[in-house]
This record gives structure tokens, C-alpha cells and sequence, in this order.
């Protein structure tokens, strides 16, 4: 369809707004009908192929994610446990939103140099862009616990610290390899 | 005595087990037919013992809600009006009810009930009347807030539920043209006859313009979308804006009554009121000879309920205009108003008086 | 004078010159590692291969002197290639360690790797390991895997320093850079070798792992070290407050000014802005009670002040002031005005001669630690140490009712007995200065002074020459600088000094003070102007502008 054709002017007919009230009601009539017809089937047990709402109910059901969602950050650790960030600062510096608050500190082992004393992200400023996880040269900040439950009564308590970040529990079930086929619990 | 005790009876039952239970569930109703519309569940939060009862107990808890909240009023509001204003305007979209008929005549004991709570001869001039003071609880309300936010929602209810009672009016002239009265119970009587021998006479038949005007005007007059500029719950604010508790309750209450009031007048005056298709006081009297005698009873119970199924009926079609369509601008509102529907409604009387002639 | 034609340009440069010099007079920057306009060219990096036509090998720019009639190219492909080629050969060995190296922003192996780096590098051998994060002296530590080699380091501590730590050890690719054994870098320039060294080989330690340059804002500025005035950057952090231990300044970098102090600068300067962050700072005024320090605000404090030096002087008592050559021109004069205006004071010492002789040298140190008192000696105060001396002697007879003392500890100069018995017998004292120290706390009333890198101003170094210096950062808290100090204080006495910024008090004093004339702070620029001694102001040493690398 040519773009210009939506905006083509309203004839007489269509001035009287009726014929447009119409095609407006059709469609949400149609989708009403549809819909109340699935949810009664679905009430009476009948297994029916489409679903008649599109929402997940949350937080009785968790919304399935896709493999690349963004979810809550952790730190990664090097195999003898301590952190693999070396404060480069790099994700400090991209974040847009400033919500990594780094603070270097000597390492003991010379061959790596450096480690992050602070390592704190502020999630009531983050914008879960990701490009902390873009930018950060050793694979040491990623967003892939499958977490997106965060929320708390204070601000203080959207700050993570590095002792936080680093013992995140992931919990990767929560990721689907194709969640548009996970079907929604409705709760009447 | 006696039809003081009937008119109490009756305003108990239509006011305050019908109108009022209606009111309350169309609460209900506007969330989840939304939600359906718009393939979402919608309310289903508030439980008791963990019965859900698809979501119905929201009602209860927005009573129990409105009832307990603090009634706050503004520093420098006109105490007295603000407090009144609300009050006006459920009390006018109540009485409104008292002039529609909603069954023809239940006889008990011999004696000849009129199913209509005040029988009064100019109805529709009452309704008008009616229909005419509710701006008085808007803008009162919006007025006695002392807020610039609450008066500009008045102004623009102010000017569109005038605009648009004017329409309501002269629409509904072309109805008293074809039957030759003003009384409600007359008219919804009238509408009982039958053309040709099979078609019932209902006033959408004769007046189909008349009936879409109304139907708009009485749209604009409720205050809801797609005609809800004074309210816009949500972006712009209205003239309830200070209210709440059950100030703010009232004001609600008050627009799904206005809207089950404009319902009821289009059954009455277009959809044939409380007549069902061949059914005469005595029983059903089919086109083809048949003849189906039923007790004056059955006949009351039959007539109001084709009322109520009526009724049912429109008020979920307004519902589904009011989830369909987009607002309007305000100078949008007017154009409609002033230069669609004003002249529509004259043509129509003028279409109306040519075939009235015609047909003589 | 031979004319010679870099990449199409044709310019005459003076006999002598190498070709690097003669294209960064045309304005083209030939990249390199080991040449430094401060030291001896020695040819060793080979990234400034340049092309001479009818030479038949790339020649090094740095090296190689200007002849009539070559005619040069610095981006032909061959030339650039060769560039390339250099710099793959110098990562061979080099460890890549940008994320936790503090060179990273500023280091010119990144810089370069962007411009021309081959950016598909070819080498997969193992690479040599060599000493890392080696303490090499109290304000160097050295990665010697980063080092690239170009002797820059050494040839600053043979020619400049004249100490001769630094060398190269070894041979071939296992050649490193290290301190002679049992020498420690710790002569009293040492850290300019982080400055001139090109990579991350010698970094600060002071520095380390604070923050991450790119972060860092920078203000020009004088040292207030000494009365050699050499010109800095002040390096703040800003942006990122939690960082670097909550210091706004990060770090000073020395700024080019051959008439002062070419590209150096010496440790005690470079380190000695610590105080302007320091727990000591006064950040409120303060008034003694029972022995006990109490804030107020402003206001009160001014007030309070005004009504004890108005009672001293309506019952003829004495007030006097001893200023410091801490202060800024702008500051002295203003403290001129008060003292001659309000207080009628004229005889005003400012100096405080130390207990210890300092350390200077023929270098850069000088042993007059006070950035401002050939500015203080200008402005009419008396800079001889002898007047302080006398001042104190005058408050040990009971003969000073009120003493306003700006910034000096004078236990520093005087044996504390001293210092205390004149004191106790002065009615109030006075302290306007910007830290907390044993002279303060036997104040009466305390007013809070911004130090110099929180203030706009000027310094007359020993020859003469006014510099300006801005703002870095602002006031800590409550603290002003001192000019607007005395204006707030002149008001209360009812006097006006119509200053609002001190660019205001600088335009003042060039109008009253012939030493002064026709200067101003548009006039001073970025390095100076020297004072003049027969009205006319001296002409302003010609700005060359600094080359930046320019990316092709
Ligand atoms: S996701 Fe984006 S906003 Fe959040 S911490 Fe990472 S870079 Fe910052
Ligand atoms: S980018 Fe990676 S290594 Fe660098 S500070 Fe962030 S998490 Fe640590
Ligand atoms: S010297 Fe330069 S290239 Fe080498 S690790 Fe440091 S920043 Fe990176
Ligand atoms: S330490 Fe730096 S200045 Fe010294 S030779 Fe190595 S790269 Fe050059």
C-alpha cells in the first residue's frame, strides 16, 4: 500500500464518522468476541491453540526471556574465585546512564595488576543498554542471569555491590530459546 | 397513601435494585470487556479466600476504597458548594429515571400499576430538564476546587454537555412529530403498533437520523470518550480533579449513571421501550393468526425484561464506542456539535414533517 | 638558510635543523617515540622513517639535518607502510596490557596503532616476560615489558638531572630498562621521566590506579612551590567524585614555557598540591571559645571582626597585619587597600624566613619557597624578614592590640617560645589562611582562604615574570579566595572595593602600580609577561602553538 493512500481525504461519507466508528468497532468487536470465545474454552478446559490474552500473569508466571535479553548483571570469576575484572574502567566509561562506580586497587598478582576495591552499579539509574557488557575487554561483566525481578524500598537498595555482583545466583531457566511458543497461564 | 407506597416500591426496585446494581457492575464491566477487547484478563487481583470471581471483587473494593478514603478539601475551596456540587449531579442523573417507562401496567389486586416510577405527561420535556441541571454539579464542582485546573475541565464540561443538549433536543423533536406526544409511557406504547401488519413500529424506524444524533449527543452528554475532553482521566485533568473519597465516588457514580440514563432514553425512544415484538397486554399476537394468551404477570415480566435486554444490550455497545474510538480535540467536539450535528437534527425534523405530510 | 619542501610544502627553516623540527614548523607532525625537543636526538625508535627523494633508503626525520633542495615526504605509502611495519615490531614484545595500564588514553603506541597500526598484527610468538610493577623510585614505578625502549628516560637522567640512574640492560629482544643496580630514581626531578616516557613503562605512583585519564580535566596553571613559577596543568577529577580517594586534583603535569621552565617540572611542586584536598582544610570560619573552635557563618564572623578591630582603632590601639607571599597579586593588593584604606596601615610584612635552609638548586628549585614575593616586593609590602621579626617583638611588648596573620605558621620561622609569648600577648589574633596548623589554632578568629588552584590569579616569579593561573576547581565549602575576604571586610568598615571577579583587582592594580602597566589578563596568555621596569610593558614571548597529533 502506497503510504499516501492513508492519508488519501475523508469523503463525505466518511465526514459523518459512522462508517469509521464502524470499522473501529469491527475491529474491536472482533477481538472481543474472539477473545471471550478462548477464555471460555479455556475456563471449560478445552486445550485451544491460540490463547486469549497476551499478557503474562506476573508474578504467579514469569515471562519467558529471550536468549538475548538483558537481565540483572553479575561479575564473572577467574578459576581460582577472584574476580576477572581488572577495573580498566572501560564499562564505567560507556555507561551512559553513570552507574558504575569503580574504585581501582592493586592486585597481588603482579601479572594482572589491578582489581576493583569498589564495584558497585546503582540498577535505580541503569538502563540495561548493555553496553557495559559490550565494552569490558575481559569478559567480566555480563547480563545473562535471567534475573528482572529487582526492586526494593530504598535506593540504597537498587545499589549492588561487587560482593553482590560476584555471588548473584543466574537463574538461566528463566531463558526460552523461543518464548513467542510459551503459552500464558490466564488467572481469572 | 396507596401510590405513595407504589412510587416508593417502584423507585426501590428500577432506582435501587436495577439503575444502581447496573451502575455498579458497568464498574466492573468497563475493565474487563477492555481487557477482552484488547486481549488482556484485566482486573483480577482482589480476592476473598482466594476466589477471584473473575476480578469482581474489584467493586467491592473500590466501594470499601472510596468509602474509607480521606474526603480532602482544598485550601480556599467554597466548602459548602464543594460538598454540594457532587451531590447535584447524582441526584439529577437519578431522577432522570423516574419518567422512564420500563414495562407497561402490572395489575395487582385489580388495581392498574403503570411500570414507570412518576407518570408524567411531559416527559421528555422533564428529561431535558433533567438532563439541562447536570452541568450545574460539574460546574459547581470544578468552580468551588479553587483550582485553575478543576475551572478549565468545568468551562470545556460546561460548553460541551450545552452544545450538545441543544442537539439532544432537537433531535428528539422529529420523535414527538411522528407521535404526536411528549409522555415517555405514550411514546413507548406507540411503538407497539405494527406496520404493514408485521413490522413494529419502533422509533428507529422512523427517525434512524434522529437516532444517531441522539445516540452522539447523549454520548457527548455522559462525558465519555470518545467525547471526554472535561475529564480526560488520563492526561488532561478534569473538574474533579480535587475530589476524592467519596466526593470523587459520587462524580464516578455519577458518569455510569448518566450513561445507563442515555441508554435507557434511546431504548425508550427508539429501540420501542419495553415492547416486545407482537406482545399485546392480553398475550402474544403473531402476524400469521396465532394467538398466545399469557397472564398479565408473565406480560409485565416479559416487557421489562426486553427492556433490560435492551438496555444490556446498548450499554455494551457504548462501552465497546468508548473503547474503539480516540478523543476528540475540543474544537473538534464543537465542529461536531454545532455544525454536524445541529443541522443534521434540523434536517431531520425537516425530513420527518415532509413524510408525515406525505403520508398524511 | 636552506629551503626545503615537506609533502608540497615549501618552507626555509634555519641551518641545523632536522627534518622532524623543520615539518613541525610547517605544521606537520611526523610521528615519534624517542625524539623530545628537551633532549639529545639519538635515532633509536625508527618511526619517523620518512621519504627523501634521491636518497635511496627512508631516512629517520629526527636525525637526519635539512639540505637545500630536499624535498620530503612524510605520508607517502612507502614511508607509511614503513611506519607501520616500526610499530608492529615494537608491539612484538609489548604486553597489551591497556585495560589495567594508566597510560592508556595518553600513550602513543595506542594513539599511533590507530592512525597507521596494521590492525591484522602478524606475530605469534610467545613474548619475552621482563619485571612488572617495579617500584623504581618514590614516585616512579616502571613496567619494564611496556618499555619500547626509546631511552627517552635515560637520556633525562644523564642530561637533565645529571643523576644517571636509568639504563639499558641486555641485549636483543631481552634488552630492558632498568635502575643501575643499587640507584633508586629519587633525584628531585625524577617524575618527569613519566611525562617524556611515550608508553606506560614509567608511571606515577602517586597516580596509580586512581583514575583513568580520560576522565580528567585540565586547567592551566602556575606552581606555587617556589618562586621559579614553572607552568602546570592541573589535572581534576570532576566528574567521577568517588574516585581517587575523594581528591578533586589528580595529579600536575608540567606546561611548556621555555622561558620558565621549558617541559619539567621538580617533585616537590609536582606533589605539592596534596593540601588543597587535605583534612585540614578550613572549610567554615571559625572563633575561638574556651579554648574550643566553634562555626559561624560568615556573616557573623565578618561582623564580629569588624567590631572588635573598629573598638581597637577608636581607642587608638594598634592593629597590624602580616601578609604572605602565598598570596596572589590580586590578594596583596587587595590586602594593600584594606591596610592603607581601612586599617591605615602602611608598613605591612609579609615574609617569614624558614628555621631550616630549603633545598634548591641551579636548576629549577629555588630556595624563596614563596611563589609571590617579588609580587609582594612590587606592591610595597616589606619582604624583609627582619620586619616580621620586628613585628613580633612590637607583640611581645604589648604593643599590638590585634593581629591579622595570613596564611603563615610561624612556627616554621621562629622557635616556638617565641612564637607563643607574642602571641598570648596580643588581644586578638586573626588567622585568614586555608589549612588547619599550630598558628592557626592560637587564633581568636578563623577565615576560611581557598587555596591557588580554587582561585583565578597571578604570581610574580623571582625574575619578574607575572603568570596567570585559573580556577581548577571550586572554593572548597565555605572557603573565598582572599581578595574577596577583605572586600566583604572592607564593606563592613563601609568601605567599598568594587571587585567582582579578580580579573576586576588585576585591571585595578595595572592601573595604579607602574610595575604593573598595561598588563592584563588577556595580555599575560599562556606564558607570561615580565614586569617592566621603565613603564612599558615588555613584549609577550610569541605562543607557538602546540602540535597535536594529527591523524591522517
Ligand atoms: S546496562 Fe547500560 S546503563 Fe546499565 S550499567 Fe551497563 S552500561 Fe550502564
Ligand atoms: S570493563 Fe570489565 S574489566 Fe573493565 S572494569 Fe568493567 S567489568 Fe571490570
Ligand atoms: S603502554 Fe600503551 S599500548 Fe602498552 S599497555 Fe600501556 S596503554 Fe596499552
Ligand atoms: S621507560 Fe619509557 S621513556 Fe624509558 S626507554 Fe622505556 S619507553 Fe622510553
Amino acid at each position: 500500500m502506497n503510504v499516501h493512500d492513508k492519508y488519501k481525504p475523508l469523503t463525505w461519507w466518511d465526514k459523518t464518522y459512522i462508517p469509521l466508528v464502524i470499522d473501529g468497532l469491527s475491529v474491536t468487536l472482533r477481538h472481543f468476541f474472539r477473545n471471550i470465545r478462548l477464555h471460555i474454552l479455556n475456563v471449560l478446559g478445552i486445550k485451544t491453540k491460540e490463547r486469549g490474552a497476551v499478557t503474562y500473569q506476573y508474578p504467579e508466571e514469569m515471562r519467558p526471556l529471550w536468549p538475548r535479553t538483558r537481565t540483572l548483571h553479575r561479575l564473572m570469576r577467574r578459576e581460582d574465585g577472584s574476580p576477572r575484572c581488572v577495573a580498566c574502567m572501560m564499562c564505567e566509561t560507556a555507561c551512559p546512564a553513570r552507574c558504575i562506580y569503580i574504585v581501582a586497587e592493586e592486585r597481588p598478582d603482579v601479572q594482572i595488576e589491578k582489581q576493583p576495591k569498589i564495584f558497585n552499579i546503582d540498577l535505580g539509574k541503569c538502563v540495561f543498554c548493555g553496553y557495559c557488557v559490550e565494552a569490558c575487554p575481559e569478559d567480566a561483566i555480563r547480563m545473562d542471569t535471567g534475573i528482572i525481578d529487582i526492586a526494593s524500598y530504598t535506593r540504597n537498595g537498587m545499589l549492588l555491590t561487587k560482593e553482590q555482583l560476584l555471588n548473584i545466583q543466574p537463574k538461566v531457566e528463566n531463558y526460552v530459546a523461543r518464548p513467542d511458543l510459551v503459552e500464558g497461564q490466564p488467572i481469572y | 397513601m396507596q401510590a405513595l407506597a407504589e412510587a416508593a416500591g417502584k423507585f426501590i426496585f428500577f432506582i435501587g435494585l436495577i439503575v444502581l446494581q447496573i451502575a455498579a457492575v458497568l464498574t466492573w464491566v468497563e475493565r474487563k470487556q477492555s481487557a477482552v477487547m484488547q486481549d488482556r484478563i484485566g482486573a483480577n487481583r482482589a480476592t476473598i479466600f482466594g476466589m477471584r470471581m473473575l476480578g469482581m471483587f474489584h467493586m467491592l473494593a473500590d466501594m470499601l476504597k472510596l468509602f474509607t478514603k480521606e474526603f480532602f478539601i482544598p485550601m480556599g475551596a467554597r466548602k459548602f458548594i464543594y460538598l454540594l456540587a457532587p451531590m447535584i449531579s447524582l441526584l439529577f442523573a437519578l431522577v432522570g429515571f423516574a419518567a422512564i417507562p420500563f414495562g407497561d401496567v402490572l395489575i395487582i389486586g385489580g388495581r392498574e400499576i403503570p411500570l414507570q416510577i412518576a407518570n408524567i405527561d411531559i416527559g421528555i420535556l422533564y428529561i431535558f430538564a433533567v438532563l439541562g441541571m447536570a452541568v450545574y454539579g460539574v460546574v459547581l464542582g470544578a468552580w468551588a476546587s479553587n483550582n485553575n485546573y478543576a475551572l478549565l475541565g468545568g468551562l470545556r464540561a460546561s460548553a460541551q454537555m450545552l452544545s450538545y443538549e441543544v442537539a439532544i433536543g432537537i433531535s428528539l423533536v422529529g420523535v414527538i412529530m411522528v407521535y404526536q406526544t411528549v409522555d415517555l409511557m405514550e411514546i413507548a406504547r406507540a411503538q407497539g403498533q405494527l406496520l404493514w401488519g408485521w413490522l413494529p413500529q419502533w422509533g428507529i424506524l422512523w427517525q434512524p437520523l434522529g437516532f444517531l444524533i441522539f445516540m452522539a449527543a447523549g454520548i457527548a452528554e455522559t462525558k465519555r470518550i470518545p467525547f471526554d475532553a472535561p475529564e480526560g482521566e488520563s492526561e488532561i485533568v478534569g473538574y474533579f480533579i480535587e475530589y476524592s473519597g467519596m466526593g470523587f465516588g459520587m462524580y464516578f457514580l455519577t458518569d455510569f449513571l448518566e450513561t445507563i440514563l442515555i441508554a435507557s432514553l434511546t431504548v425508550t425512544f427508539f429501540l420501542g421501550g419495553f415492547q416486545v415484538p407482537y406482545l399485546y397486554a392480553d398475550g402474544f399476537h403473531f402476524p400469521w393468526g396465532q394467538v398466545v394468551l399469557l397472564p398479565n404477570i408473565v406480560v409485565a415480566v416479559l416487557q421489562f425484561l426486553s427492556f433490560l435486554i435492551k438496555l444490556i444490550l446498548l450499554l455494551f455497545i457504548m462501552m465497546a464506542i468508548r473503547w474503539t474510538l480516540p478523543r476528540f480535540r475540543y474544537d473538534q467536539i464543537m465542529h461536531l456539535g454545532w455544525k454536524i450535528l445541529l443541522p443534521a437534527s434540523l434536517i431531520n425534523i425537516l425530513i420527518t414533517a415532509v413524510v408525515l405530510t406525505l403520508i398524511g | 638558510m636552506p629551503t626545503i619542501t615537506i609533502d608540497g610544502k615549501e618552507l626555509t627553516v634555519d641551518e641545523g635543523k632536522t627534518v622532524i623540527q623543520a615539518a613541525e614548523e610547517a605544521g606537520i607532525y611526523i610521528p615519534r617515540y624517542c625524539y623530545h625537543p628537551g633532549l639529545r636526538i639519538v635515532g633509536q625508535c625508527r618511526i619517523c622513517l620518512v621519504e627523501i627523494e634521491k636518497m635511496p633508503k627512508l631516512q629517520v626525520a629526527c636525525y637526519t639535518r635539512v639540505q637545500d633542495g630536499m624535498v620530503v615526504h612524510v605520508n607517502s605509502e612507502k614511508a607509511k607502510r614503513a611506519r607501520q611495519q616500526v610499530l608492529e615490531f615494537l608491539l612484538v614484545n609489548h604486553p597489551i596490557d591497556c585495560p589495567v595500564c594508566d597510560q592508556a588514553g595518553e600513550c602513543y603506541l595506542q594513539e599511533y596503532y590507530m592512525q597507521f597500526g596494521l590492525y591484522d598484527p602478524k606475530m605469534i610468538e610467545d613474548k619475552n616476560k621482563k619485571h612488572k610493577a617495579v617500584p623504581v623510585g618514590p614516585h616512579v614505578m616502571l613496567d619494564s615489558e611496556r618499555c619500547i625502549l626509546c631511552t627517552r628516560c635515560v637520556r633525562f637522567c644523564d642530561e637533565i638531572s645529571k643523576t644517571s640512574e636509568l639504563g639499558v640492560f641486555n641485549r636483543g629482544d631481552r634488552s630492558e630498562l632498568l635502575p643501575y643496580p643499587g640507584k633508586t630514581l629519587d633525584n628531585p626531578y625524577s617524575a618527569n621521566v613519566v611525562d617524556i616516557c611515550p608508553v606506560g613503562a614509567l608511571t606515577e605512583r602517586d597516580f596509580r590506579f586512581k583514575v583513568r585519564v580520560w576522565y580528567l580535566d585540565e586547567t592551566k596553571s602556575v606552581c606555587p612551590g617556589c618562586a621559579t613559577g614553572c607552568n602546570i596543568e592541573i589535572h581534576t577529577s570532576k566528574a567521577r567524585p568517588y574516585k581517587n580517594e575523594g581528591r578533586r586534583i589528580a595529579r600536575l603535569k608540567p606546561r611548556y614555557n621555555p622561558e620558565v621552565n621549558d617541559y619539567w617540572i621538580c617533585d616537590y611542586g609536582r606533589y605539592g598540591f596534596l593540601f588543597v584536598d587535605d583534612d585540614s582544610r578550613i572549610q567554615q570560619p571559625l572563633v575561638q571559645k574556651d579554648g574550643q573552635f566553634n562555626e559561624v557563618e560568615w556573616d557573623n564572623a565578618l561582623y564580629m571582626i569588624h567590631g572588635v578591630l573598629n573598638q581597637a582603632l577608636e581607642n587608638g590601639k594598634s592593629v597590624r597585619i602580616l601578609g604572605s607571599p602565598q598570596m596572589s597579586n590580586e590578594d596583596l593588593y587587595a590586602l594593600k587597600r584594606f591596610g592603607n584604606e581601612v586599617l591605615e596601615i602602611h608598613d605591612i610584612p609579609v615574609t617569614v624566613k624558614p628555621l631550616e635552609k630549603p633545598y634548591s638548586d641551579d636548576f629549577l628549585i629555588r630556595e624563596d619557597k614563596n611563589p609571590n614575593t617579588r609580587g609582594a616586593a612590587l606592591l610595597g609590602f616589606d619582604t624583609d624578614h627582619a620586619a616580621t621579626e620586628k613585628l613580633l617583638a612590637d607583640c611581645r611588648n604589648g604593643g599590638v592590640h590585634s593581629l591579622i596573620i595570613f596564611h603563615h605558621d610561624l612556627f616554621k620561622g621562629f622557635a616556638a617560645e617565641d612564637v607563643r609569648s607574642a602571641l598570648d600577648k596580643v588581644e586578638t589574633v586573626i588567622f585568614v589562611g586555608s589549612n588547619m596548623q599550630p598558628t592557626a589554632e592560637l587564633a581568636t578568629y578563623i577565615l576560611p582562604a581557598c587555596t591557588w588552584a580554587e582561585k583565578d590569579g597571578t604570581f610574580t616569579n623571582h625574575a619578574g615574570r607575572v603568570q596567570k593561573f585559573d580556577a581548577a576547581v571550586d572554593p572548597l565549602e565555605n572557603s573565598l579566595p582572599e581578595w574577596k575576604i577583605l572586600r566583604r571586610l572592607a564593606k563592613q568598615f563601609g568601605h567599598a572595593f568594587a571587585y567582582f571577579e579578580a580579573e576586576d583587582v588585576f585591571r585595578d592594580m595595572a592601573k595604579k602600580v607602574p610595575a604593573f602597566a598595561g598588563m592584563s589578563y588577556r595580555a599575560l596568555g599562556d606564558r607570561g609577561m615580565v614586569i617592566n621596569e621603565n613603564g612599558r610593558p615588555s613584549q609577550q614571548a610569541e605562543v607557538k602553538e602546540e602540535l597535536t597529533v594529527v591523524s591522517k
